[in-house]
């Protein structure tokens, strides 16, 4: 089980094919993520893209690179503090910040960083739980 | 005893999302619907959080009921 202090790192891009996989899978087309004039008109650079993106790396980073494998979210929240656009290339770094040795449950604090100026784009709680292969 | 009975109420109903549950001191897992093993490790990772304190695995399978849950926190204070 991991420890209070434990840090990671992964890397991602909010390439074309995720932006329009999610379009394609969840139908969420408002012109905010879909529409660049829209988007510039409301103030922002560009289309903004869907915030549940994130909500997908920070599965995959549980499901696929914690080294624990007996894990499953219990919940998460977070927060979007900054727009993401298409192609920016995120730094998600994870901390475990707390340990629940009764019920086997790590809380882990998660921020994305853009790499291109270092801010954070969104703040994140997770509850992991451990996963046990029932006794028969 | 009390103010810690009525502390694990709430949040208790903060976890199953339902305010309408009252816990009493003899209410066990099996007389709540919503009491199930995720929500059960919910409420103790609540509790825990709350009362900034840890019990161990041994001491959570050593309740019977509320009412012990209670008297394990009041031994932290």
């Amino acid at each position: 089980m991991a420890n209070i202090g434990d840090k990671f790192a992964e890397h991602f891009v909010v390439s074309a094919d995720i932006h329009e996989g999610f379009i394609a899978i969840f139908g969420d087309r408002h012109p905010l993520h879909t529409d660049a004039r829209y988007a510039v008109a409301r103030g922002f650079q560009s289309e903004v893209m869907h915030g549940n993106i994130l909500n997908g790396f920070l599965s995959y980073f549980v499901g696929e690179c914690f080294p624990d494998r007996e894990v499953m979210i219990l919940s998460q929240e977070i927060k979007y503090q900054r727009p993401v656009y298409l192609g920016d290339r995120l730094t998600l770094e994870v901390e475990v910040i707390d340990v629940h040795h009764s019920v086997n449950v790590i809380e882990l604090a998660c921020k994305f960083r853009n790499e291109i100026d270092s801010k954070i784009v969104a703040s994140a709680r997770i509850n992991v739980g451990r996963t046990s292969v029932k006794e028969t | 005893m009390a103010e810690i009975l009525e502390t694990l109420n709430r949040i208790f109903q903060d976890v199953v999302d339902d305010k309408n549950i009252i816990l009493k001191r003899e209410t066990t897992a099996q007389d709540v619907d919503e009491w199930d093993s995720l929500n059960h490790i919910t409420f103790i990772v609540a509790i825990e959080k709350h009362f900034k304190a840890k019990f161990t695995t041994a001491e959570i399978r050593s309740w019977k009921n509320v009412g012990d849950m209670c008297d394990s926190i009041a031994r932290l204070a």
